[in-house]
């Protein structure tokens, strides 16, 4: 089968140096300098297809900017392999810088104190686009993203969601097989990361471009993401349909009662627990294999008007996943 | 070719950004002229020699430094230690560009503007003060003193990059190493601020083997037609060899940089 993106036990360490505060410790720390690993990634193997678009999901510090670092070439696995349309990115060659992109939140390639288009011939120049490709990328991206009138003035000038945007269409102008988003959508406000998303999808289908993207915004997973990648502590947890995370990580499900008359709630706590009160409805939830009992008892023992059975919402598995409260089972 | 040109243009029109910034510098540079220039006019008025050197001939020296050092002294490629430290040099390490040839052309835009100015800043010095500025024609000094500036260029370019990776093992030491290398060593053993063959002899026997002097010192000397075929074709060599080494040196220190380079600022 193709893959374009290959990721095979891959082990990525820091060596972090450690000091204590004040004037003593940077003294100590200069003369004998505490060193400690931090194991950023710790065995991570995965691959992905052509044109497929992939979340990243995990709580920070997790690994997975590390993993996309080390995809596009910029930091040297400690051991493990890591592959990319069939090049090794630590070697950084040419054609296979031509043909990703990596595009950081926090970090902007655009010529601050020019305008946008200045910084935009240059990558012509640096990624040897034809003039002709350049001039249909350039004016179709700009369309997309409603950029018209902003390509002439001074980058510093402009909003932050302004300069993403351009950011964005300098990262695509060389029409990347492959790209890496880290936190797309951060400090965009609700209208501009929406844009932002749609764009994404957009491109994704258009271009059958492969795109890999991190994200602590739930909205972007949630839209975006057909399969998502779960890491925590460096450790691959989960990898599958968006879906599949609920089957996998929700150990409950949740009963929606609609009671038709006075009852002792009390007795409910028997069965399931109890997360919400307004009368006359309630929402229990009850372990995943129990459901089904569990109704047929509460049909049973309480007057009851309406019962719904319902997933946990992927929402909150993955606020659950963001804050550590998921064990890893293996 | 073309991705170089186009950097050198939007390089260029960056440095233009912060004219502020651009004409303190410059005014940096005819200071430093000026307190030179007061300096020698002092010591030198009894008339008389000092250091072998008339007083025309140490104020000719020190306009001939006024444009070798625009030429040779200013860099861009100092701005890489700031983006191993940032994280931004990221940025370029994902670009398919010689990362070497990237800060050259940088280098080139920087110095194209700081020639022009000093040009202009030499006359009007010359003028005003009515310095006897010397003005080589012969041709047969004019070809070797312009191999010998290329050959500085080069020099500096290796050697300001091999502070810049300092930055990797120590970012804590970006702004201590720049300026110990650049502001004190460089400008004393290149040259810059006095002719070097007014040290000891047995000083000047160990600087002609560091690369310092063939920043400002040698190509001067060139210019001002005071050297012979031989030491001219000798110090060339010698700048050669220099530029060999530095390049091989750089090439290797960035390769063990870049394995503890950690991208960081995300």
């Amino acid at each position: 089968m193709d893959r374009t993106i290959i990721v095979d036990h891959l082990v990525k360490n820091f060596e972090v140096k450690e000091k204590e505060p004040g004037i003593t410790g940077s003294l100590k720390s200069f003369l004998s300098p505490k060193k400690k690993i931090v194991r950023a990634l710790r065995n991570i193997s995965f691959t992905i297809q052509p044109g497929e678009l992939v979340g990243f999901i995990g709580p920070n510090g997790a690994g997975k900017t590390t993993t996309l670092k080390v995809l596009s070439g910029l930091l040297y696995p400690t051991a493990g392999f890591a592959q990319v349309v069939g090049f090794d990115p630590w070697e950084k060659k040419a054609e296979f810088l031509k043909q990703i992109s990596l595009v950081m939140g926090q970090k902007n390639q655009l010529w601050w104190d020019l305008p946008a288009l200045e910084t935009f011939e240059l990558l012509k120049a640096i990624y040897e686009i034809p003039q002709k490709e350049y001039e249909e990328s350039l004016k179709e991206l700009v369309e997309l993203l409603d950029l018209k009138n902003l390509l002439t003035t001074q980058v510093r000038k402009l909003s932050l969601g302004q300069r993403m945007r351009l950011e964005l269409v300098a990262a695509l102008l060389h029409r990347p097989k492959i790209l890496f988003l880290d936190e797309p959508t951060l400090g965009l406000d609700l209208i501009a990361q929406q844009r932002m998303r749609d764009f994404i999808y957009d491109y994704n289908r258009k271009t059958q471009a492969t795109i890999l993207l991190t994200s602590h915004n739930m909205n972007d997973l949630v839209d975006l993401a057909r399969r998502v990648i779960v890491i925590d502590e460096g450790q691959l947890i989960f990898d599958g349909a968006f879906e599949e995370l609920t089957n996998r990580f929700a150990k409950e499900k949740i009963i929606k009662l609609s009671f038709s008359q006075e009852a002792d709630l009390k007795e409910l706590e028997k069965i399931g627990r109890v997360k919400k009160i307004s009368f006359p409805e309630v929402v229990l939830s009850v372990p995943r294999t129990t459901t089904s009992v569990a109704a047929a008892e509460i049909l049973q023992n309480f007057p009851i008007a309406d019962l719904t059975i319902e997933e946990i919402p992927i929402e909150e598995i993955v606020r659950k996943v963001f804050r550590r409260e998921l064990k890893i089972k293996r | 070719m073309r991705k170089y040109l186009g950097l050198f243009k939007i390089s260029f029109q960056q440095e233009f950004v912060y004219r502020l910034n651009f004409i303190m510098w410059r005014v940096r540079n005819v200071l430093q002229i000026l307190v030179a220039y007061f300096l020698w006019t002092t010591l030198f008025i009894g008339g008389g020699k000092i250091f072998g050197y008339d007083k025309n001939q140490i104020l000719t020296y020190i306009f001939g430094v006024l444009i070798v050092r625009a030429l040779v002294l200013s860099s861009r490629a100092i701005d890489v230690a700031g983006d191993i430290n940032s994280g931004d040099l990221t940025l370029s390490l994902l670009k398919p560009i010689n990362f070497f040839k990237y800060w050259l052309t940088r280098d080139f835009s920087t110095k194209a503007l700081n020639l022009f100015f000093a040009f202009f800043e030499t006359l009007f010095l010359v003028l005003v003060l009515k310095v006897p500025f010397f003005f080589q024609t012969n041709f047969s000094f004019l070809l070797p003193f312009s191999f010998s500036l290329v050959l500085a260029i080069l020099i500096f370019f290796f050697l300001v990059l091999l502070i810049d990776m300092v930055t990797f093992w120590a970012p804590e030491m970006q702004w201590a190493g720049q300026f110990i290398f650049l502001a004190i060593i460089t400008e004393f053993l290149s040259g810059a601020i006095f002719p070097l063959d007014i040290l000891p002899q047995a000083l000047q026997k160990v600087i002609y083997f560091l690369p310092f002097p063939y920043l400002i010192f040698f190509p001067v000397q060139i210019y001002l037609g005071k050297l012979a075929l031989v030491n001219t074709l000798g110090g060339i060599m010698v700048e050669g060899f220099w530029v060999i080494t530095l390049s091989l040196i750089v090439n290797f220190i960035w390769k063990k940089g870049l394995l503890r380079y950690e991208a960081v600022g995300r």
